[in-house]
């Protein structure tokens, strides 16, 4: 009983909600990418630069502008995350580039990717901060209280103090689905990745199509990497994302490739990241509490979970001429 | 053809290199500093001091056991991410064999470490093989997963079961020392005989012939033998093969158990060569850094030792270049990174010019009657 209500209780549910933030915005941004037909295995080096630019958008704004960042207290962290999209659609284009213009293997290309962002953020630290690992803290957004339900007190945790970010993020997803599903480009997004000659016949540019795909996985992506200096750390620091751009790819396989599933993946977890930041006395030592989302994410992969249909031209390049 | 195709093979990673120089030269002049001097410190540092050839050296060794286990599993057309933890627990099984054992003759330990850290390694790669071959999991996350998680037990098996009870109370967290039974013999008094004497020879240790031999051992074996058909029969067609009597997953299965107990040794320059225990704050990233290695020599066993060469002598400069020119190393590792994305893009271009002069060649050499209406 004792580990009943230590596993499942409102706080426990608020903190899992605030760390599957990050895990949702990169996997939404997966979905983008690989309903084009793309595979982006460079999230996590995106996410990387995320927290980075992320942390230091807000904190040049704070610095610079010490009236405006006075008088609008929000103008810095949305800074930051402007920077962080900013920087994100910009690696999304690199591997755009890489990937679809010259062609390059998708995997490597995101490798490549991680590796640059891995040392690129260290040597940007060290030329702003004059230390390699770490950034001066950031101050987050003001938080919401939800209007009603924040008189109930039992879900007190759950409705006060809530990022923005959180309820942007939650509305993303909402519309995300609704664009991939009704709209005209979310339709030619999937038709890029599911039979790109068929569209390509028909007219529709897959290269373009397929460019904004990597593009907004690389907006998400870099917007989760916000979240997580802005908002739950508030600081950047070396190693922070633990591997979350990976995890939010197995977020979007458990979610059958749609925004809605990829939350419901992303929520489980968060739920069991969550848990691994807690010290919940489980009879388990804290190295391997500490490391549940990745054994969660191996299980999902490997289908013990639900098996998952993916997008049928995913990760296959697209030649236009027969060369 | 064929003798242009060469120079074009050799010349396209020279081209890459000098790419991955210009971006950084940008870099390094945005900092205000001048690219051409940064380079002659990093040049003069590295190349014309004894310590700093001999720490190339040793820097080299345990990036060619990565770079090559990495390279074994792209040669099958599988994605071995997680050399990165395949390493940290063939390490650690060295170490325990190491510390654990003892009044063994050397003969009979030190193989018996190797052989822990291979085995270990492997069994640590069977859980994504396991699940790539059976269920479909894509290797490149579930490698990645395993490797947070090989941290995690490691910082587990370090810290709270075989830490060393000597350093109990001092913030030094680590295992016992490992018998001198179980230590790689250095270089260094055979290097001493020709007049070579500093800290940095004896660092050097025999896995650097190893790493060697095994890069010329698998070429053989990849270019030469049966197995080394069958391995290229399946990356490049694995229907073809699998049609041709040549079992596809035994194939891919037996290829990556190779790279993973390649990728076990890569861990012992620093934990049986150099340290003698294994500390919680070992040297990691191997694995990534054998990754770029792997992809810049193309996978070919004899490039990986060049390639981790040229790795070994631009961590070397990096260091120079911080200490004399007041450049921070990372723009060392953006230089590694400009490198990598540029010598990918550089061999798929090569790749397809080559299919492309094939192409023309066959035709010159057989018109095929080309049905009219048809081409373009």
């Amino acid at each position: 009983m004792e580990y009943v209500t230590a596993l499942f209780n409102v706080a426990l549910l608020a903190s899992a909600i605030r760390v599957t933030m990050p895990i949702l915005l990169a996997s939404l941004g997966a979905v983008y990418t690989e309903r084009s037909g793309v595979v982006n295995i460079g999230l996590e080096g995106i996410m990387i630069m995320g927290t980075f630019f992320g942390a230091v958008g807000n904190y040049v704004v704070d610095n610079q502008f010490p009236a405006l960042a006075q008088a609008w207290p929000d103008v810095a962290p949305f800074a930051g995350v402007v920077a962080a999209i900013a920087v994100g659609v910009l690696f999304g284009l690199l591997h755009g580039l890489m990937t679809i213009t010259f062609r390059v293997d998708q995997i490597i290309s995101g490798v490549a990717l991680n590796l640059l962002a891995g040392g690129l953020v260290r040597f940007l630290n060290i030329l702003l901060f004059e230390k390699a690992t770490q950034s001066p803290g950031v101050r987050g957004f003001t938080s919401l209280d939800i209007p009603f339900l924040k008189n109930i007190p039992a879900l007190a945790p759950l409705v006060t103090g809530v990022s923005p970010m959180i309820v942007v993020g939650l509305l993303c997803v909402v519309l995300s689905q609704w664009v991939l599903i009704r709209t005209r480009f979310g339709l030619r997004l999937r038709a890029v990745g599911e039979y790109p000659l068929a569209a390509d016949t028909l007219g529709v540019s897959v290269q373009r199509l397929r460019y904004a795909g990597v593009m907004l996985s690389g907006a998400f992506a870099g917007m989760a990497g916000a979240y997580l200096a802005i908002e739950q750390a508030h600081l950047y620091f070396e190693g922070m994302t633990q591997g979350r751009g990976f995890i939010a790819l197995a977020a979007m396989i458990f979610g059958n490739w749609w925004p809605l599933g990829a939350m419901g993946a992303s929520a489980l977890f968060g739920y069991f990241d969550a848990l691994s930041l807690r010290v919940v006395r489980l009879p388990i030592p804290y190295q391997f509490i500490s490391v549940l989302p990745q054994i969660v994410t191996i299980l999902v992969l490997a289908g013990f979970v639900r098996r998952a249909q993916m997008p049928a031209a995913d990760g296959v390049p697209y030649t236009k001429e027969e060369e | 053809m064929k003798g242009r195709l060469l120079a074009l093979q050799i010349a396209t990673p020279l081209l890459a290199i000098l790419f991955g120089m210009l971006i950084a030269s940008v870099i390094i002049l945005v900092i205000g500093r001048n690219p051409l001097d940064v380079y002659g410190v990093m040049v003069r540092f590295s190349l014309t001091r004894t310590d700093s050839l001999f720490s190339i050296l040793f820097k080299a060794t345990p990036l060619m056991f990565a770079g090559l286990a990495v390279a074994i599993s792209f040669k099958a057309g599988l994605f071995n991410i997680g050399v990165e933890g395949q390493y940290y627990v063939g390490a650690f099984c060295a170490a325990l064999v190491g510390f654990s054992l003892k009044g063994l003759p050397m003969v009979v330990h030190l193989p018996l470490a190797l052989l822990a850290a291979m085995v270990g390694a492997m069994a640590w790669a069977l859980v994504p093989i396991l699940l790539k071959l059976r269920r479909g999991a894509h290797e490149v996350i579930t490698t990645i997963m395993m490797n947070y998680i090989a941290s995690a037990l490691l910082l587990y098996l370090i810290n709270d079961v075989f830490r060393d009870p000597a350093q109990v109370g001092t913030p030094r967290v680590r295992t016992p020392d490992v018998a001198l039974s179980a230590r790689i013999p250095s270089l260094g008094p055979l290097l001493a005989r020709v007049g070579l004497h500093g800290s940095d020879v004896e660092k050097v240790n025999l896995l650097l012939v190893g790493g060697i031999l095994l890069g010329v051992v698998l070429t053989y074996f990849l270019s030469r033998t049966r197995f080394g058909y069958e391995v290229r029969a399946v990356s490049f067609s694995p229907l073809a093969a699998e049609a041709a009597g040549i079992p596809n997953a035994r194939t891919r299965f037996e290829m990556f158990m190779l790279s993973a107990a390649i990728a076990g040794l890569a861990g012992l320059n620093d934990i049986l060569g150099f340290f003698g225990y294994l500390d919680i704050d070992f040297p990691k990233g191997l694995g990534f850094l054998g990754i770029s290695v792997a992809l810049l020599a193309k996978n070919n066993p004899l490039g990986v030792i060049l390639a981790a060469l040229l790795f070994g002598f631009l961590d070397r400069g990096a260091a120079g270049v911080q200490f004399f020119a007041q450049v921070p190393k990372e723009t060392i590792v953006i230089l590694q990174a400009i490198i990598i994305l540029a010598i990918v893009v550089a061999y798929e271009l090569l790749t397809r010019y080559v299919r492309t002069q094939r192409k023309r060649e066959a035709e010159l050499v057989a018109p095929v009657a080309v049905p009219a209406g048809a081409g373009p």
